[in-house]
């Protein structure tokens, strides 16, 4: 009896073992959406007895949304005040610009650090680079420096940016932020949007002037959500319950996206702006169209997870 | 054969007879030989070998959603699987697919099953909530201590219109201490021909089962039973969706011990744990006019226990059973973009959903005198769902609870009645049922029927039932009539609606569906059976069944089945059999368009056989051949999932030995 009883219990592992294997969803969102939740170290300078060291989500910079620290640490000395930040992009021309970032680091005192962000328009190429102009003020003696850094390609889609002159003839950019790892599910979704201003006079200084090279977070616009599926087989799937980003305290713009299932989703995107104009964006259809790729609107970002 | 049918149809259903009462007195000290040797019962008035499909489907009560020619969806009292508790020997089995493509009658074979117990509405809620009813599949057990040690059978046939071939063996060997049922059994058949003789795409299958069961008896009046089946389906077409079954197979175990009491007020205990896994892979490669390549697998396992005990004192027979089982289903739908090369795109459509139940039921019988006794019975159940990844439920409803608990009381009572040749009955009953994983949290669940995703919606309340039953009969030694009727007041009756939300995910799909409740649906049935002994030799059946159900509002609820009617004529001489059958439905008269339904037109097939006792000594064998549908009709009935239509003139052939 006991030997039969073995025999069929040996028979049910046997049998009750699964032909395919179920899927490990969660995993397979990690293979090809990096999430990098550590801040580490990208570089570190001297500016004479001080240390700079910039740190960023992974220790790296991005193309997109980069949330910057600043440590400037020197034993003994004062503590510096009146932190600047300022990208620089120079390309094969040698001529110069930048992109959406805040100028005056704001001091987290608990932490001890100051803190900022850069929207990098573009990754470092052999032509074109970057360099981070940082200025602090000391026993009342003004550092200033400069120090070349690696923007790299994003490889994490959810945190793409695009950049668009509206209708206004105003040049902006938006940057995906959050969620750098969507799920299928109800995502809070937060954006930058950001707006170039136009200096009012052209500098004629050989130095950077930053007023040349002003931007600001744009106040009180919404940003209008239309998530779709561009793939053709997804005939223009779309999803419900999502919200249109609105500013929130923060100055960033929040909102809803739900994703229905893994794969490539287009956010389709209009912008208005507060008297409820349209900046840019359009409508997209909202038929089901089987086997047609889906139509995107002039504004948008294509995500993937 | 009549009086083995007109048996069945005495389980069967809202009944005068009932089994409960006749099971006291001779039956509990054979309990342990389980249906002993007992007459194959599994057959119907037209065939000898039948499938388990086929046999179900000569019961009254059920009737059939058909998406080709294999895994019918048994639908009791016109309401569907969801709403029946459907268990093999009371032990619950959820089926793997979302589709509905392996209901739990799948996934056993006739040569294991001694019987099949249905009952209609809440008398059938000892295994677990129900609102339509139960359908127990019993399983073939042997008694201790036979005459005859090893018994066996052997069937085998060709049927031509599909090709299909089957071989069924059993063997059972009955000791003193130590019994042993197998079986095996191969089915596999191609496509079938319609009745314009045209060849119905992707409906061939090919089924493998097998079953073991041992006994051994730990004492006087005590046994331990193992039993285990294990089926596998492979390469089955299902013509009328838009994929096929790559693969299924099914795993389902029990251990139980039994002890049986004498001279004591407890009749016998009798305690099972159970366990049972399926999987179930969907393949659409057969079907190249796809836009899309999907994958869609799914795994249900089930743990389980189920302990019951048989009470009798003075005039009162009581069964009291608790029920507890644990299911884990997990379904997953992966779809492939036209370049391969890019990103695949994957939810889940049951995202892993847990569902515990645990349940106290009793069903009793009192005698009032001799010839009345009253029958009444309740339940008391837990129903409990978790998901797992509820994320997926919160995209369309945001504040989707990841728990949910529910409360499925349940009670009946019927009183039966004979004066002289007479019998009547009148019952009630009133249950709760808690919605179906699919209904609760399913998540984009193409029904290729009204061509909607279906969204689960995890708010639904519980529907709940109030019904009631009455019976009437006539039997003399020449004749016999019955009518039965029963009615449902069905609350919060659970129906798939338009949203005005979201957008299709399957490409075939016009819009998405959520699942929500009407307030209430009202469900009618009606069958009148008669039997005629023209002659010693010669017998007639007839049958007319008639359903109807609305919506509340006047309209009507799918899949209800049209006035229908079988009428049969039964011929024995010596060692040979005849027999010939008329059956049909009338048109579709109150269709449900909103469902998906259109005007199904009413059909009539003729059906023949002749059987032959072998003059063979020691076995019993029997050889059949006969033909269904003679006439070649051109058919699809009401519940022929997308109008495919049905089977042509099938010739079939059968040989049966008993030994």
């Amino acid at each position: 009896m006991e030997k039969i009883i073995l025999f069929l219990t040996v028979l049910c592992c046997t049998l009750s073992s699964c032909t395919k294997e179920k899927t490990d969803y969660e995993a397979e969102i990690d293979t090809i959406v990096p999430e990098r939740i550590e801040f580490k170290e990208v570089t570190n300078f001297k500016s004479g007895n001080y240390t700079i060291r910039i740190e960023a989500l992974g220790g790296q910079l991005y193309k997109g949304y980069n949330q910057i620290r600043l440590k400037i640490e020197a034993p003994d000395q004062p503590a510096p005040s009146t932190v600047t930040l300022l990208p620089i992009l120079t390309d094969s021309q040698g001529k110069i610009s930048s992109c959406p970032h805040r100028y005056e680091q704001l001091y987290q005192a608990e932490e001890g650090y100051f803190e900022g962000y850069v929207v990098f328009t573009e990754e470092s190429r052999n032509t074109s680079h970057w360099d981070l102009h940082i200025g602090f003020t000391a026993a009342e003696q003004l550092h200033s420096n400069s120090q070349r850094i690696q923007v790299r390609p994003q490889d994490n889609k959810n945190l793409n940016m695009t950049s668009f002159t509206g209708n206004d003839g105003e040049q902006y950019f938006i940057a995906l932020i959050a969620p750098q790892k969507p799920k299928v599910a109800e995502n809070n979704l937060t954006a930058g949007i950001y707006k170039y201003n136009k200096p009012k006079a052209l500098s004629s200084s050989s130095t950077i002037d930053p007023a040349q090279f002003s931007y600001s977070q744009v106040e009180g616009y919404t940003l209008q959500l239309d998530p779709r599926m561009p793939e053709p087989s997804m005939g223009n799937h779309s999803s419900p319950n999502n919200k249109d980003l609105v500013q929130g305290t923060d100055k960033l713009y929040h909102g809803v996206v739900n994703y229905t299932m893994t794969g490539n989703w287009t956010l389709n995107f209009i912008l208005l702006n507060h008297q409820g104009r349209i900046v840019k964006g359009t409508v997209v259809p909202n038929d089901f169209t089987p086997g047609v790729e889906g139509i995107k609107s002039e504004l948008h970002i294509d995500i993937l997870f | 054969m009549n009086v083995v049918f007109a048996l069945l149809l005495g389980v069967c259903t809202v009944n005068a007879q009932d089994n409960l009462a006749q099971r006291d007195t001779t039956k509990i000290l054979e309990e342990i030989k389980v249906k002993a040797k007992g007459k194959k019962k599994i057959k119907t008035d037209m065939k000898l070998a039948v499938s388990v499909d086929e046999f179900l489907a000569s019961s009254q009560s059920i009737s059939f959603i058909k998406r080709g020619a294999y895994a019918w969806e048994p639908l009791l009292n016109n309401m569907s699987s969801e709403r029946s508790s459907i268990t093999i020997d009371g032990m619950h089995v959820f089926g793997a697919c979302t589709d509905k493509m392996d209901p739990i009658t799948s996934y056993v074979e006739t040569n294991n099953l001694s019987t099949v117990d249905i009952k209609s509405g809440q008398e059938g809620n000892l295994h677990g909530a129900t609102v339509a009813g139960s359908i127990d599949l019993q399983r073939k057990s042997t008694a201790f201590g036979l005459d005859k040690k090893v018994t066996g059978s052997y069937q085998t046939g060709f049927e031509f219109n599909n090709k299909q071939h089957f071989n069924l063996a059993d063997m059972s060997y009955s000791g003193n201490r130590f019994v042993a049922d197998g079986s095996i059994s191969f089915r596999k058949a191609k496509n079938y021909h319609s009745g314009d003789n045209k060849e119905v795409k992707h409906s061939q299958f090919n089924k493998f089962n097998s079953s073991i069961g041992l006994a051994y008896k730990t004492g006087e009046r005590s046994a331990l039973r193992i039993d285990a089946i294990y089926d596998k389906a492979k390469d089955v077409g299902f013509p009328a969706l838009p994929m096929d079954l790559w693969l299924s197979r099914a795993l389902i175990t029990s251990a139980s011990y039994k002890q049986i009491f004498e001279d004591n007020i407890i009749q016998f205990w009798d305690t099972k744990v159970y366990y049972n896994t399926i999987e179930h892979y969907m393949d659409d490669t057969t079907r190249p006019e796809n836009l899309v390549h999907m994958d869609m697998p799914g795994w249900s396992t089930t743990y389980g226990l189920l302990s019951k005990i048989a009470l009798k004192r003075g005039r009162l027979t009581s069964e009291v059973q608790l029920n507890a089982y644990d299911n884990l289903s997990i379904a997953e739908m992966r779809m492939y973009p036209q370049d391969r090369s890019k990103r695949t795109m994957f939810a889940y459509s049951w995202p892993w959903i847990t569902t515990r139940f645990a349940g106290l039921s009793t069903s009793n019988s009192l005698d009032l005198s001799d010839k009345s006794h009253l029958t009444f019975g309740g339940s008391l159940g837990w129903n409990y769902n978790y998901s797992k990844y509820v994320e997926f439920n919160k995209i369309f409803y945001p504040d989707a609870p990841q728990k949910k608990n529910s409360i499925l009381p349940s009670l009946h009572a019927s009183y039966h009645v004979n004066v002289a040749r007479f019998d009547f009955s009148v019952g009630s009953g009133y249950g709760h049922r808690a919605p179906s994983i699919s209904e609760s949290y399913g998540y984009y669940i193409y029904n290729s029927f009204d061509r909607y995703d279906y969204i689960g919606n995890p708010h639904l309340k519980n529907e709940i039932s109030y019904e009631i039953n009455a019976t009437a009969g006539y039997k003399s030694n020449k004749m016999g009539i019955q009518a039965k009727v029963n009615y449902f007041y069905i609350q919060d009756y659970i129906v798939g609606r338009i949203l005005s939300m979201g957008s299709p995910m399957n490409y075939q799909s016009v819009g998405v569906k959520g699942y929500t409740a009407l307030d209430h649906a009202n469900i009618l049935n009606l069958a009148i059976s008669t039997n005629y002994d023209i002659l010693p030799h010669l017998h007639w059946k007839g049958t007319i069944t008639y359903a109807r159900a609305t919506d509340g509002q006047r309209g009507n609820l799918p899949f209800i089945r049209p006035l229908s009617y079988q009428t049969s004529l039964h011929y024995m001489y010596k060692r040979f059999g005849i027999q010939t059958s008329l059956n049909g439905d009338a048109v579709q008269r109150d269709y449900s368009p909103e469902y998906g339904e259109d005007k199904t037109p009413a059909y009539q097939i003729w059906n023949a056989s002749a059987d032959y006792v072998l003059p063979i000594q020691k076995v019993n064998a029997t050889l059949q051949i006969g033909a269904e549908n003679i006439l070649d009709t051109y058919y699809s009935t009401y519940a022929d999932w997308g109008n495919i239509p049905r089977m042509g003139r099938n010739i079939f052939t059968s040989l049966k030995i008993n030994f």
